[in-house]
Formats: C-alpha cells, structure tokens, sequence
C-alpha cells in the first residue's frame, strides 16, 4: 500500500464550514478518514474528490448508515485507525 | 518540527482563536518553529481599527500584533478568504501574507492544528 | 513497519464530554492504541476539554461517565492526563493548589488529572512519535 502523505480526519458533518475547507485541501496522495458527524458524507453520495476515504465504523453503526457500507469508502475500526495516524506522514483533525 | 495552527473561526464571538494563538506562542516561547494561517471567518482576526472594548474584550488585533515579538514566523492569510471578506492591503493589518489553501501549503509544515 | 514497533501517542482533547463526542473518540482511539502495544505519553486537555476532568460531573446512571471512564484508563495504564492551567481557570476547573491560590471556595479536579501549563503539550509534541487532536463535531 502506497504510503499516505497526509491523513485527514474529518468529524464535521457535510454543512460545517470546516468539511468543505477539509475536502478543498485533500490531495491524491492523502487519505481522508471520516469519523463522528463526518460519516454523513456516506448518505450525501458527495465524496468524489481525490485521495483515498475511509470511515470509522462505529460512527456509521451509530447512525444507521449500514446500508452504505458497500460505497466507496474502506470501513475502519479503531485498531485500524491506529495504524493509519502512524502510516501516514502527518495528520490533521479538522 | 513546524508547526502550523490554524484558526478557521471569527474572532470575539468564540475563543478557540484565542487559544489557538496560545498555542503558537507557547511553540514559539519553547523555540519551536509556529506559524499561523487564518481562514474561513478567521481572517476577520487580521483586520485594522478592532475596538472591543465595547464588548468587553481585549482587542484580538493587539494579541496578534506581539506575534512577531514572540517569534512567530509567519502570520499567513487565505487570499481567496480576504476577498470573501472584502479584506485587502488597505484593510489588513501589517506583516499578513497571502496564500492560497491548499495541500502544498500543508506540505511546508510538520504538524498542522486547530486548537477546537 | 509501523505497525510492528512500539510507538508512543500524545492525544489533545479538545471538545468537553455531554457537549460533544470527542472524549469518547479519544478513548476509543486510546484503547486501540495500548492494545495494539502501543504507549500514550500523555493526554492534554485543552479549551473545553477540560471539562473531562472534572470530579462534580454527574450524569444519569444509565449514561456512560465518561470523566470516571478516562480516569480508570489513565490510572490503568499509567498515562498522565493534563488540564491546561489557562483554560483550566477560566473554566472553573482547579486543584487545590490553584484554589489556595485563588482563595476559591472548592477543588474539583478528578484523580489522576493534573494541571499545567501548555508546554506539557509542546514537549508531547515533540517527544510522541504522533499527536493526535481530539475536537467537537458540530
């Protein structure tokens, strides 16, 4: 697996200001991990920007996103989010 | 180890801009590489002739006028932002400069953070 | 590999429990973190999150507590959980020393927690191999 330059965690939901300003600054070699509020970008079907998405699964779970779990984002658990905040150079919370 | 801190929100109206710039002069006071890049409704932090006093509040334009004397490196400014909010060379405070954002600005620092 | 040697974490907490879910995150994160053999050097309460560690929280008793959770995780593993002095005071957060200081009436600051100033944070910064941000959502 490529290493990721940068990971994005992303906890706003779609219409916090901080989500668009988020998506602007994501690169192709970024990954983009969405937890909390930040899941809804599941149900939007507005996730086409680059960069590789996962989701945080519990998040999904708790808001009855289930049926999007096949989209285009990779599920991840905590244990896995470990280990992309250590795979990837850097990483932002917005 | 730069760092960048973000500050995304306008000023007075909230405190984590506050506590933000906290954070870039206790990086600086330990000799650690800061800068600051304003954003969104942040950039309304660098604007000229702020008077809170009415509100009662300490002007956020004296804070960040010590930025330099703390050795901050650089207070960097969301051009496209500035625009949004009518903010040019006139109207800016002095030592502000303009950037675009995006992930090659990201690049330039070890460690990216907003302080809420 | 990252994920075959030990690193070590300092996670900030940002966003107060009952008003967001970022200490609940931070501890999800946290656990992974220590069974995965990983440490954390410390966790750093900041702005609103000191409200975590705060000994007069209360909730319902079917409601998880989440200030008595990260106490117990902390006190497990021996991570040192420090409330920035700053946004601390201006909260009403403070341990005894602060309120001998202040002269105010009490003390409520959570065990394990201590308080102290941002370079507890600068110094996790540079030391932990990440710092990981915990904020509000919405």
């Amino acid at each position: 697996m490529a290493t990721i330059q940068t990971l994005h965690i992303l906890n706003k939901s779609p219409d916090h200001p901080r989500a668009a300003r988020c998506l602007e600054m994501v690169s192709e070699d970024d990954g983009l991990l969405l937890t909390g509020g930040g899941v809804l970008f599941l149900a939007t079907g507005h996730l086409s920007g680059p960069g590789k998405v996962f989701a945080l699964s519990p998040d999904i779970d708790a808001r009855g996103l289930g049926e999007f779990k096949g989209s285009n984002a990779e599920l991840v658990d905590f244990a896995r989010m470990v280990e992309l905040s250590l795979e990837a150079n850097r990483v932002i919370s917005w | 180890m730069s760092t960048l801190i973000m500050i995304d929100q306008a000023p007075y109206g909230a405190w984590t801009g506050r506590e933000a710039l906290d954070m870039a002069f206790s990086l600086a006071a330990f000799d650690q590489p800061a800068s600051l890049f304003f954003t969104g409704a942040g950039v309304n932090w660098l604007r000229q002739n702020q008077e809170a006093g009415g509100i009662g509040q300490k002007s956020v334009e004296k804070n960040l006028s010590a930025a330099p004397i703390f050795g901050i490196e650089a207070i960097l400014a969301d051009r496209a932002a500035c625009e949004t909010y009518g903010l040019d060379e006139n109207s800016l405070i002095e030592g502000v400069t303009l950037v675009d954002a995006d992930a090659a600005l990201l690049n330039d620092y070890d460690h990216t953070a907003f302080a809420g | 590999m990252a994920e075959t040697a030990s690193e070590t974490f300092t996670l900030v907490i940002t966003g107060a429990p009952y008003s967001s879910q970022a200490p609940q995150t931070a501890l999800g994160f946290a656990q992974a973190a220590v069974t995965a053999g990983h440490r954390i050097d410390r966790v750093f309460l900041y702005g609103d999150g000191v409200h975590l560690a705060s000994a007069l929280s209360a909730p319902p008793s079917d409601e998880t507590n989440w200030s008595e959770e990260w106490s117990r995780f902390l006190s497990e593993h021996s991570v040192p959980g420090v409330a920035c002095i700053a946004s601390a005071l201006r909260r009403g957060l403070v341990n005894e020393t602060e309120q001998k200081r202040y002269e105010l009436p009490a003390a409520n600051l959570r065990t394990p927690f201590e308080i102290a100033g941002l370079g507890e944070w600068v110094e996790g910064r540079i030391k932990s191999t990440r710092t990981l941000y915990f904020h509000a959502g919405d």
